[in-house]
């Protein structure tokens, strides 16, 4: 199937079935990636960094928060209604408020796709502390097992999972955040070499930028996939959740 | 409702309630093909408890749900009251599963009248139906609770009540207390010893409890291990009504065991 | 609990006053909340932010429209078919964990920067996330509820009507309640990137202008009608599901 459409890709455009202003062949779009090689280089080393730090926020508060709130059924009952009416926000409509506040270099962006991520993956942790079966820690105790030897040999590797989750969570909506960031108001980034040249109507630049993102984004999803494969040999091979609307997949699922 | 069966059932029971002849199943499995079910060959008399006990995936509930008229097979002929049974029938079998299976979102009521409604009886005389069979079962006065409300043994007295509303000849039963606990299912199988002994209809019950099926039993049929085969049936000699106490006795000791040492010689 | 979430609220709206006014935070970037509240009043009366609203609020309405029919079509068809569902269902997957706002640059590239842009952008977004929703819808009705019909004698027209919609309305509800979501997102997102109408166009000129108290304003409006519409479709999901265990 991945065949065809690469085809169709070269194709359609080449006999002027689609005009090349659409669609751009995919000889051209790759021609010009080439030999703009550096320009595309150093934007993606912008995005790299930006979702990289965004993440730092995203992940890092995300998940702590999300442990300790989701650990304590109080903060859950009181905060989890909150959230879960306030998704209903698009929150590209506060990305202004960040160029306004930082600017429109990279830490709006940073910032932005920060709280864009922070979100989810603090509903995703918390939800997925509450999997942890609390007999666990009930038969470690009668097994004599310390208090710090139950943090580390039982409740750490029973939250790995969800860590894990989270992180990869985490990475995609921030891939996502910074570059829909990058396309609204930049001045450097993958995003912003798509508007920037949309603008000037030259179709192969754009689809060259559009090509890296995609890549960016499957890149990091199969990578944290099969780091989560390698290192939780143990957890059952789940078959991805018919996802049920709701919980589960509007955390999962992002809506840029 | 009782001497309606009756009048039309002379010439109901020359046929036998349920007729198998050389009835063979293949399904197509991941690895090729299964034969499920082979050569069976079994007859169930009008009026007659019947019991079928095997290990499991030997194709039991894949029978009971042909007699059903839900699946149908690869080959062989399957007759009820003489007639075969290409889709389901509910005027001819009643069929309770072993998840209650009762829709969510309709009272125990409406749930007993589904059958009914999808005929698009008059509600008066649906609603009558209902209740009636409600009480049979012993729930007066839960008609209007939703499922979620009902305990496990009063949720499968609704799908017993659902499967005999339409007065069928036959009630197929697919393991209906196996999700209950012990003590309940003694209770409901002695319930449904009395709603049978009330409404004298054919029934086909499938268990995997030995003790449930010699307390149930007229007959017993022993399934192999896949491929289906019916390997033994026993004829369970005692007396009506039964008791709690027989249970006790050296005979249900001696029919229990048997039963037992057929299930395990397929091992 | 409720009460413990008020006085949270309260807390947060009362913070939203007093810290910019007693500067701890600059005024100039964040507006105390009177003022942005005044400031929306006084937006409100302008003719062309009801213009401006109108247009958004058409351009969310024909986008969800279209994607909604659209998407329960495809994704029944996925759940009906297994062999469809081998073949997209991975697809889908993939084409969900990229950013969608990919796209837009295509929409624009092909039908310039209008009303059937932001529309056409916004129904495919949605209609992706509408079709996994609905076939998930399909699967979660329980096979043994079909069995039991069926053993009942229910012709297929009755199977459809008597048990798969009953059973799949509560979810049918809360697919529809979070497709809007999705919906109303990408129709921001694409009146911010590239757009000469509508609020979000508004609000991204206001922040360009350093304009912070119509900005707020702005994103006060969108977020009070965003939370009214999901609340009010969750109040008719909770309606729907009394049976649900």
């Amino acid at each position: 199937m991945l065949v065809a459409a690469l085809l169709g890709w070269e194709l359609i455009p080449r006999t002027g079935w689609l005009p090349e202003l659409f669609l751009p062949s995919l000889s051209n779009t790759l021609a010009v990636l080439v030999s703009d090689w550096r320009i595309y280089g150093s934007a993606l080393l912008v995005t790299l960094g930006e979702v990289a730090l965004s993440m730092l926020i995203a992940c890092g508060g995300g998940i702590a928060l999300g442990a300790i709130v989701g650990g304590f059924a109080r903060m859950r009952n009181l905060l989890l209604p909150v959230f879960s009416s306030l998704y209903a926000v698009p929150i590209v409509i506060l990305y202004p408020v960040f160029t306004a506040w930082f600017g429109v270099g990279s830490e709006s962006k940073i910032a932005f796709a920060g709280l864009y991520a922070f979100f989810p993956v603090m509903l995703s942790t918390a939800a997925g502390i509450r999997t942890i079966d609390p007999q666990y820690l009930v038969a470690a105790r009668s097994m004599g097992a310390t208090l710090q030897q139950q943090l580390t040999r039982v409740i750490i590797p029973a939250a790995l999972p969800t860590v894990f989750v989270g992180l990869r969570l985490g990475g995609a909506l921030a891939i996502i955040g910074v570059v829909v960031a990058e396309m609204l108001t930049a001045a450097a980034g993958i995003g912003y070499l798509v508007t920037l040249n949309r603008t000037i109507l030259d179709s192969p630049r754009v689809f060259a930028a559009l090509i890296l993102i995609l890549m960016l984004s499957i890149v990091y999803d199969a990578m944290t996939r099969s780091l989560e494969r390698r290192l939780l040999v143990w957890q059952p091979v789940k078959r991805s959740p018919a996802a049920r609307p709701g919980s589960g997949l509007s955390a999962s699922v992002s809506a840029a | 409702m009782q001497q309606l069966a009756n009048l039309d059932g002379d010439s109901r029971v020359q046929a036998k309630a349920i007729e198998v002849s050389r009835l063979s199943h293949v399904y197509a499995g991941i690895h090729g093909e299964v034969l499920a079910l082979e050569d069976i060959s079994l007859q169930v008399e009008s009026g007659k408890f019947t019991v079928i006990v095997g290990p499991s995936g030997c194709g039991k509930t894949s029978l009971l749900m042909m007699m059903a008229g839900l699946r149908s097979q690869s080959s062989g002929e399957l007759l009820c009251h003489g007639a075969p049974m290409p889709q389901p029938d509910p005027n001819r079998v009643g069929v309770v599963f072993q998840e209650a299976s009762l829709f969510p979102w309709l009272t125990a009521a409406q749930n007993v009248e589904f059958p009914l409604s999808l005929r698009a009886d008059p509600k008066a005389a649906r609603r009558q139906r209902a209740l009636q069979m409600l009480s049979l079962v012993g729930l007066d006065g839960f008609a209007d609770r939703y499922p979620h409300e009902l305990s496990g043994g009063m949720k499968q007295r609704v799908s017993i009540a659902r499967g005999l509303v339409q007065d069928p000849q036959v009630l197929l039963m697919d393991e209906p207390f196996a999700a209950l606990d012990e003590q309940t299912r003694m209770t409901m199988g002695h319930e449904l010893l009395r709603i049978w002994a009330t409404t004298s209809k054919t029934v086909v019950f499938i268990t995997h409890s030995l003790t449930e099926a010699v307390y149930l039993a007229d007959e017993v049929l022993v399934m192999s291990a896949r491929p289906g085969r019916i390997i033994d049936r026993i004829a369970i000699d005692l007396p009506r009504p039964r008791t709690y106490e027989m249970m006790a006795s050296d005979k249900f000791g001696g029919l229990r065991e048997r039963i037992w040492q057929q299930i395990r010689s397929q091992h | 609990m409720a009460s413990a979430r008020a006085a949270l609220l309260f807390a947060l709206l009362a913070a939203w006053e007093f810290l910019p006014r007693s500067g701890l935070m600059n005024p100039e970037l964040l507006p105390p909340l009177s003022e942005v509240l005044t400031t929306l009043w006084k937006l409100l009366q302008r003719s062309n932010v009801h213009a401006a609203i109108g247009v958004t609020m058409a351009e969310v309405a024909v986008a969800f429209l279209i994607a909604i029919p659209l998407g329960t079509l495809l994704g029944v068809l996925i759940a009906e078919k297994p062999y469809l569902a081998d073949i997209f269902k991975p697809l889908l997957f993939y084409v969900f964990s990229i950013p969608k706002s990919v796209f837009l640059p295509m929409f624009i590239l092909v039908f310039g920067i209008n009303f059937a842009q932001k529309v056409a952008y916004a129904a495919f977004t949605t209609t992706f996330v509408v079709i996994m929703s609905a076939a998930a819808c399909v699967e979660s009705v329980k096979t043994e509820y079909i069995e039991v019909a069926r053993s009942c004698g229910a012709s297929r027209t009755q199977l459809i009507l008597r048990v798969y919609v009953p059973s799949m309305l509560p979810m049918l509800l809360e697919t529809i309640r979070i497709s809007m979501i999705f919906n109303f997102t990408a129709v921001m997102i694409a009146e911010m990137y590239a757009s000469r109408t509508g609020i979000g166009h508004l609000i991204a000129n206001w922040g360009e202008n350093f304009q912070m108290p119509q900005l707020f304003a702005g994103i006060v409006l969108l977020s009070v009608i965003a939370i009214f519409f999901n609340e009010s479709v969750r109040w008719l999901e909770e309606r729907c599901s009394n049976w649900r265990t």
